[in-house]
Formats: C-alpha cells, structure tokens, sequence
C-alpha cells in the first residue's frame, strides 16, 4: 500500500512536473534563410550545415542538458521588410538565443538584427555588411561574419592565379562578373589587383543573372585570346551555359570561375566535361581527402545523410553553430549575451581543421583553420590545389593543364 | 573582324529562333482569344518539366521522340481544360480582360511554387536532343542550335500558312476579328477559343521542352519568359505570326550587337527603349492590327 | 464607404495599445498600411479609371529612392524630402502617362511594366550610381524622419505606426474625395461609354492624365516613406514579390470598389504571415486561392458583401 502511494505521488508530481519540464527543455535558435525564390539553392546549403550540427548536439544529450529547436523564417528575395521582420519575428517574438544565417541580405540584416543582442551569424562576404557594421561597432557587437568579403577572397583568388605552376602565354585577362555587390567586389579587387602586376584587363564585363546566350562576349574572347577567363556568377545556370559555349571554340585560356564553381548543379550537370576549371571556396573543407581524420570522418557523415559533396557554406554553417554551442557551454547561459558574444569574440574555438578565430570587424577571416579553398576539377570532382593563408599547396594534389588548352 | 561580325549574326540568328519560338504561343493566343496569360511562362516550364519527368526518372524508351509524341495531346488537353474550366467562364464580364490576367497571375504563382514542391526548388537539367557541332571554316555551330532555328522559323511559317490558307485557319482568324460575327455564321466560337488556348499551351510547351535542354528547367524563371514573350509580341504586333517573327529577329539582332559592341548591361535597357520607341511611333506594333 | 474606412482606421488606430510591444506586429501594421494606399492607388488607376497600368510598382520604387538620395545625398531634413518624393514621382507619372494613354489596354500595361523593368539595371548600373542610388548595393544608412524635434524610424514603431496611420487617412480621404467627386463621375461615364462621355465634352485625357498625377504622387509619397521607415534599400524591392502582393490585395478586395482594396490588404497580409510557415506552400495556396477567388468572388469581398447585405443600395 505504502509503494502505491509512493507510486501515485511520484506519478502525480511526474505528470504535473513533467509537461513544465520538457517545454523548458529546448533552446531555441533562428535560422532565416532563402526557403523560396531565387537564393533557394544557397539557403539549402547552409541549412544542411546547421542541421547537422544542431542533430549532432541533441544526439549527444543537447546543449546545457537541453535540446535545440530550430525556427526557420523564409527570407525569400530579402526584400529590405522581410529582413526586418525575420529579426523582429525570431528575436523580438520568438526570443532566440542565437540567429544563423547564410546570405543575409547583404547589408540590410546588419541593421535589422542589430537592434537585438543575440549572436548573429551571416555570410553575406559583402563590404556594405562590413561597412554597417563599421558604422557602430559597439551596437552591431552581435554581428559575426562567418567568411570574407568578396574583396578579400578575390585577393585571395589572385594570390593562387599567380602561383599556378603554369607558363602564362600572355599577360591578358578577361573578367565577367554579375551587376551585384559580390560580383562587383571580386570584379573590381581582381582588375586591380592585375594591373599592378603590369597585365591587361582586355575585357571588364558586367552581365546580368540569366545570361545565358554568351556569343557576342566569346566572339570578342576569341579575338583576344587571354591567358586567363575569369567569370564570376553565383550561380549555376549561367557559368554551365558559357562553359558550353566556350568549350566548342576554346581559347587557349585558364579557367578560372571563383566561387561560380561551388553550386552543386555545375558539377552535376558537367562532369568531367567541366575538369580543368579551377575555382575557390571560403571556409572550405579540402576535398576529395579531409585534412585529418575527425574532419575526414565529418565529411563522410555528411555524404552519407545528404548524398553529395560539401558546398560552400555547410562546413562553416555547421562550424558556427558549434562555436556558438561551446560558447554558451562555457558561460552556463544561453540567454547571457554579452558574455556569450565576449566568449565567442576573445575565445576562439577548436573546429575541426584547428583553432578559429575571429578577427578585424568580427569576421573569420581565412586563417589556417577555416582556409580558402582553392579547387580544379579534376575526374569531375572539386580537388583542392591550394589552402590560403598562407598560399600553400595542398596534400600532393597538382594543377593539371586543362585539356583545350594546346601547346 | 569580318569574322567577328559573322559570329555575331549568327548569335543574333540564334536568339531569333529562341525569342520566336517563345513568343509565338502567346502571339496565338493573345490574338485569337485576347486573353493575357501571366502563366504562359509557367506552361514553359511545364513543358520543360514534363520532358524531364519522362527522360530522367522514368527514363522512357526513344528519348526525345517520344516525348515530343507524348507532349502534345498531354499539353492539348491540359490547355484544352484550362481555358473551358478557369478562362471561359470569366468572358461574360465586361471587364474580363483584367479578371483573366489577375486569374492567370493566380495560377503562375500556383503552377511555380507547385512546381517547387514537386521538383523541388533548384534548377534541372535536360539531357541534351542533339549533340555535336558544324564546323564551316572559323565558324562553329551547334546541331541543337540550327535543330531549333529550323523548327522555330518553320513552325511559325507552317502556322502562318495555316491560319491563312486552311478552312480551320480562316475560321481562327474570323473569331480573332469578330467573335459575335464569327458565331453567327455557325463558327463555334467557343470551341475555337478553346482550340487555340489549347494549341498555344503546345507551342509554348514544346518551346520550353526544346529551350531548356539549351539551357535549364528553372521554377522561377517563369516570369521572365513571359515577359520576354510579351515584349516580342508586343513589338511585332499582338495577333500577327508573321509580325512575331520579325520582331524575334529583330530584337535577336539588336540583343547581339548591343552585348558585342556596348556591354551585355546594356541590352535590357536598348531593348525596352526600342521597344517603346516602336509604339510611341506606331502603336499597334510592327504588323499588328487593331 | 465612409462606413468601411472609418471603421478600419478606428480599429486600425487602437491595435498599437495591444500590440505596441510586439515589434513584429506592428511592423506589420506598418506595411499593412503602406501597401494598403499603394493598392488603393493601384485600384483606382486600375478599377476606376480603368488603365490598365502595370507601374505602380516602378513609381512606389521611384519614391523610396527619390526620397532616400535626397535624404541622404542631399541632406534634405527627410520631412521635405518624401513630400518632394512624392512630387517628382508624381511628375513622372504624368510623363509616363502622356504616350500611354494613346495606346490600348494591354499596351499600356506593357509601356508602365517597361518603366518598372528598366529601372532594375538602371538603379544597378552607372547612371544609376552617378545619381546616388548605391548601385546593386542599395542605399544602407537613411536617416529617420525629424518632426518637430521627435525622430520618427523603426526604431520607435508606435509613434511611426501613429504618423503612417495619419498620413494614410489623408490620402484615403483624397483618393476617397476624387471617386465620389465630379471627377468620379466623369470616370465611370468614361469607362461605361467613353464615346457618349467624350461627346457631352469630358475630357478623357485630362482626367487620365490627373490620375496618373495623384497616384503616382502618393505612392511615391509612401515610397519614400517606406524609405525612411525601413532605413535601406536595395532593388529588391523590383522583384515580383511586392507586384503580386498587390494584385493580390486588389482581387481579394475587389477590383474597382474602393474601400474593398484595403479590406483586401488586410486580409492578403494575414493570410501571408499566418501561412509563412508553410514555407514553400504559402504562394501555391495564395496562387490557388486567386484563382479560385477570381472565378467564384468576382468583385471580391466588397461584391460578396454587396450581395448578402441590404447596404446594396448605398455602393450600387
């Protein structure tokens, strides 16, 4: 009778206790990304980055013996009141405890999310993001962005131009790159950086997305017979339709697309018709052959969930959530901000290639931990030539001669 | 430099047939049946889908051939039950015209978004129709390319004789010109609306299956073909094939010249001002009739 | 029709006391109301005047962008600047309008869509940037509005819910005050038979021409500020997302019978926020439920409540 009883009320405060205890049992992250229109494709990427990373912390007891809900908000074309109303919904309403993010919305979520305190985590590698933040650095404290802007990693892209073990015939290049920010930056660092190398910018082309007939610019191509093509458009569509274009009558030119080579759809639908391409990814995972075994055993995670190579922002999405995670770890508080943001500002985290941290106007900026990337398809596969900084070659990977370029 | 110039023309050719064979079911069927489809870039895509669907998941026997073979009475009737069951019920207002856009505004954002939730929302590739290149002397050109130059200009040139030459085509044209009259002279009105939505749900289908092995299937660019289409259209004149095609050429041509000798930026900008310097001189369009 | 604004504004009016802390709602209500005259314009060019003018959204544009480069490139205090937002909008607008108004329906609509088409690579490119609209970055810092010493911006969103809330009254009520005018009349006389109007001596030209003025006039006077509401801007807004937004709110709320285009625009944004979390499935229901609304609700809610309610007389 007695162990009845003691059942009864051990069920009792179970049941009234238990319902409390489960709601109270999550932390809540934001995740406003592109669900729909056209910045889908690169929202999807980063999503799978923070999903992983959130499955793999609740697999393994959760954060702070709680587990993480995700709440997602559909940023769509980040018109400049949708911005503001995902920062208003997930940390205004829905009380976040952090916001990750991939494009953001290039400047505008800067502002928006800066009137909270959470972190904030955006890969926008925009200057005008920089710059907000710049404007006000004690207000945008909670702003960290999670690669470089496109001027930087253009830098970069020049840096392993200039160190291809490759006899240029000439000094010509041609630059195409789309009428956004992005393009822009990489377009105008690359010209620069050029001509104070004492080459010719032959042709500086601003396309529009959804270019896809490409004869009146190769007609001029073909006239100029650069040493180096540099196009530089976010997106797939555009890079497979000039790359089929170009490869009918090739010149003998380097390749060379920059980020264009990380969406998924260019080597899906290219293959091995696309080897010799050479390309970059901020905050990448070296491929095909992980740097050390725990990064080799992730990526072979993934592969294994997603059913396809790293694109550019899973590794780093899932790094930041991680960092963020071991940050709220060491502070006991989810909801303590200014020592979460000062935890993840001065700390540093120990990722998977080594330890991140963050640097000048709260970027990580490419650090041996968290590289650039610098791949050439090779097989119809991203293989990583290059990790910068500092330049050097990776594993015994070697830039092979694309095949339409003859002697 | 000669050369040069060759090239481009050829480009320009090659836009031409691309634009004509955009634009001409929306030319059909806006002249006939008056009616603006905003979904028309969505029945594009639905074109370039249901391909995809055969070639790729159920892998269907004959490649291309059968797809074509089966596209067209799929697309008939799809275009066929559209119009009976969503445009024609709306003809009996006065102020119809508005009712179908703001209807067919509707249903690209339905057809789009289902597209994205079936598909998913990244873009797809068709394998490609025809492979190979023709090599004249500098020149290269693609087999696809000359494939699609053919059948867009022989398309639309058939069609034209039709309307003009065929008992069906006169009818056509009768009911475009004057429907109350046509009806009275025992032309079944309705059906021949529905017949040329229908027809023009084909065209535009198969357009978008031979157009998208060029370059993608892609959910959001529905919008963009349609205005593409609506420009052609517009400039050449609503109602008149012949006058679609020369606007196709023409602005193929310009769209060549202008991205070769000024910039690829500037092409949208040379188009819309040619397009509106056109109708501030001749407002009907090169050909059209109103 | 008094009726139904009066009504909404009252409610719209009080909503701040409950909902003031919730920033995310009162942003809403915020665009609720911007787009809610931005549509009632688009109806009345639309429905009323019966052009068929697809520019609404070039000239809601023109006026956030005018507005912010004078905010920001002129230091003009932001109180002139949307007001003279509004007027160079306006002026545009009567541009616009002359050659449209010699052609046919679906050509005007081609003409006005060509406007808002080619402002995306001119707001992009170089003459847009020699101007001050910050190329594809958009315009980052626009300065909050100064008014009588207090700073009205999103930081503070009751007392600018309270100034939007104000403003748009105004332009109801001048928007109200042309439909039921002479003007009014002149307009359904035009649109029911143009040729017997044109012959007791209305002109059709003049008064299209004036409605393009007022219209373009206030939506680019709600541009702008949208402008110094959002404190950015970029060419995104160019995108169809807004333009369907829109014609959605005119089908929900019947074309051409005023006040129902801002019923429409409540209706449209909350059906839009409570289905967001359906993601991809929000746009296939909205497309779905237009279709389905065009075919079965002709005029929208105000013809449904035309139908069921004795009040028939009053709008007939």
């Amino acid at each position: 009778m007695k162990t009845l009883k003691f059942l009864a009320a051990s069920l009792a405060i179970f049941m009234f206790v238990g319902p409390w205890a489960f709601a109270a049992e999550t932390i809540k992250i934001g995740v406003p990304l592109a669900m729909t229109g056209a910045y889908a494709g690169s929202g999807d990427n980063y999503w799978k980055g923070i999903e992983m990373a959130t499955n793999e912390i609740n697999q393994s007891g959760g954060l702070l013996g709680k587990q993480i809900e995700i709440i997602r908000f559909d940023s769509q074309e980040f018109a400049p009141e949708i911005v503001m109303q995902g920062a208003d919904y997930l940390c205004g309403k829905m009380k976040v405890a952090s916001i990750h993010a991939g494009w953001a919305g290039w400047g505008q979520d800067i502002r928006a999310y800066g009137k909270y305190d959470a972190p904030f985590f955006c890969d926008d590698g925009a200057m005008p993001s920089v710059d907000v933040y710049k404007s006000d650095p004690e207000k945008y404290y909670n702003t960290y962005f999670i690669t470089d802007t496109g001027g930087d990693q253009a830098n970069s892209m020049f840096n392993m131009l200039t160190a291809l073990p490759y006899e240029y015939p000439n000094k010509k290049i041609v630059i195409i790159n789309t009428d956004d920010t992005w393009g822009m930056e990489v377009g105008d660092t690359l010209s620069k950086q050029f001509k104070k190398i004492g080459w010719k910018v032959a042709i500086r082309e601003t396309v529009p997305y959804g270019t896809n007939e490409w004869g009146p610019i190769l007609t001029k191509v073909r006239r100029i017979n650069p040493a180096i093509i540099h196009i530089e458009i976010p997106s797939s569509q555009e890079v497979i339709t000039f790359f089929r274009q170009f490869i009918k009558r090739p010149t003998n030119s380097i390749l060379s697309y920059g980020w264009s080579i990380t969406p998924l759809e260019v080597l899906s639908t290219m293959g091995k018709n696309a080897d010799g391409i050479v390309g970059e990814m901020p905050a990448g995972m070296p491929a095909p052959v992980a740097p050390n075994a725990k990064a080799q055993a992730w990526v072979d995670k993934y592969m294994d969930i997603y059913k396809h190579s790293i694109p550019a922002g899973s590794w780093i999405a899932y790094t930041a959530v991680m960092a963020w995670a071991d940050a709220v770890t060491a502070v006991g508080d989810e909801y303590n901000f200014k020592a979460v943001n000062k935890h993840l500002k001065e700390a540093g985290y120990e990722g998977l290639q080594g330890r991140i941290k963050f640097g000048e106007n709260n970027t990580w900026h490419a650090q041996p931990a968290a590289p650039i990337v610098h791949y050439q398809v090779q097989n119809g596969q991203l293989v990583a030539l290059y990790t910068d900084p500092p330049i050097k070659p990776y594993k015994d990977y070697k830039f092979q001669v694309p095949r339409w370029i003859k002697k | 430099m000669v050369f040069e110039i060759i090239d481009v023309i050829i480009s320009g050719l090659i836009n031409g047939s691309v634009y004509a064979l955009m634009a001409v079911g929306l030319t059909l069927v806006y002249g006939v049946t008056k009616a603006f489809n905003f979904a028309y870039g969505s029945f594009y895509n639905m074109g370039g889908y249901f391909a995809w669907m055969l070639l790729i998941p159920l892998g269907i026997i004959g490649g291309y051939f059968s797809v074509f073979f089966a596209a067209i009475p799929v697309l008939f009737a799809v275009g066929y039950l559209l119009e009976k069951v969503l445009v024609s019920p709306l003809r009996k207002y006065d102020d119809w015209e508005m009712k179908v856009m703001m209807l067919t505004l509707g249903l690209s954002l339905f057809m789009d978004f289902g597209y994205q939730t079936i598909f998913g929302p990244r873009i797809k590739s068709l394998p490609g129709m025809i492979e190979g290149t023709l090599e004249i002397g500098q020149v290269v050109l693609f087999h696809q390319d000359i494939a699609i130059f053919i059948l867009s200009v022989g398309g639309m040139l058939c069609f034209g004789w039709i309307l003009k030459n065929t008992r069906t085509g006169m009818a056509v044209q009768a009911v475009a010109q004057n429907p109350a009259g046509a009806q009275i002279v025992g032309i079944p009105k309705d059906f021949i609306f529905a017949a040329t939505f229908a027809i023009s749900t084909i065209m535009v289908g198969l357009g978008g299956i031979l157009l998208c092995q060029k370059t993608f299937v892609d959910p959001m660019g529905s919008t963009d073909i349609m205005i593409k289409a609506w420009v052609i259209t517009a400039f050449g004149g609503m109602g008149s094939i012949s006058g679609s095609l020369y606007a196709a050429f023409i602005l193929g041509m310009l769209e060549a010249f202008v991205g070769w000798h000024f910039g690829m930026i500037y092409v949208q900008i040379a188009t819309l001002t040619l397009l509106l310097v056109t109708l501030a001189v001749r407002p009907r369009g090169l050909m059209g009739r109103e | 029709m008094i009726l139904i604004l009066g009504g909404f504004y009252c409610v719209m009016g009080i909503l701040p006391l409950f909902f003031g802390n919730t920033a995310h709602i009162m942003n809403i209500l915020i665009m609720i109301l911007i787009w809610a005259v931005v549509a009632s314009c688009w109806d009345v060019i639309m429905g009323f005047a019966g052009i068929f003018s697809f520019g609404q959204v070039a000239f809601y544009v023109i006026g956030a962008y005018a507005g912010a480069i004078l905010s920001v490139s002129l230091d003009i205090p932001p109180v002139f600047a949307i007001i003279v937002a509004g007027v160079v909008t306006g002026m545009l607008g009567v541009l616009v309008g002359l050659p449209c108004l010699k052609l046919a329906g679906p050509y005007v609509a081609l003409v006005t869509f060509a406007v808002h088409m080619t402002l995306i690579p001119f707001l992009k490119g170089p003459l847009g940037r020699a101007i001050g609209s910050g190329g594809s970055q958009g315009i980052l810092t626009i300065p909050p509005i100064n008014l009588l010493g207090f700073a009205f911006s999103s930081e503070q969103l009751v007392p600018f819910f309270y100034l939007t809330l104000f403003l748009t009254i105004i332009c109801t009520l001048i928007l109200a005050l042309i439909i039921k005018s002479y003007w009014g009349t002149a307009f359904l006389a035009l649109k029911d038979s143009e040729n017997f109007a044109t012959s007791l001596g209305i002109s059709a030209f003049r008064y299209k021409l004036m409605v393009f003025a007022i219209t373009s006039f206030i939506t680019g006077l709600f541009g702008a500020l949208y402008a110094h509401y959002v404190g950015m801007l970029s060419t995104k807004m160019l995108s169809m997302d807004v333009f369907t937004i829109l014609m959605i709110m005119m089908v929900i709320g019947g074309i051409g019978k005023y006040p129902g285009v801002v019923v429409g625009a409540v209706i449209t944004v909350t059906i839009s926020q409570l289905l967001a979390p359906l993601g991809m499935y929000r746009p296939l229901i909205m497309g779905a439920m237009v279709v389905i609304l065009v075919l079965f609700l002709r005029d929208g809610v105000i013809g449904l409540a035309q139908k069921i309610s004795p009040l028939q007389r009053k709008f007939g």
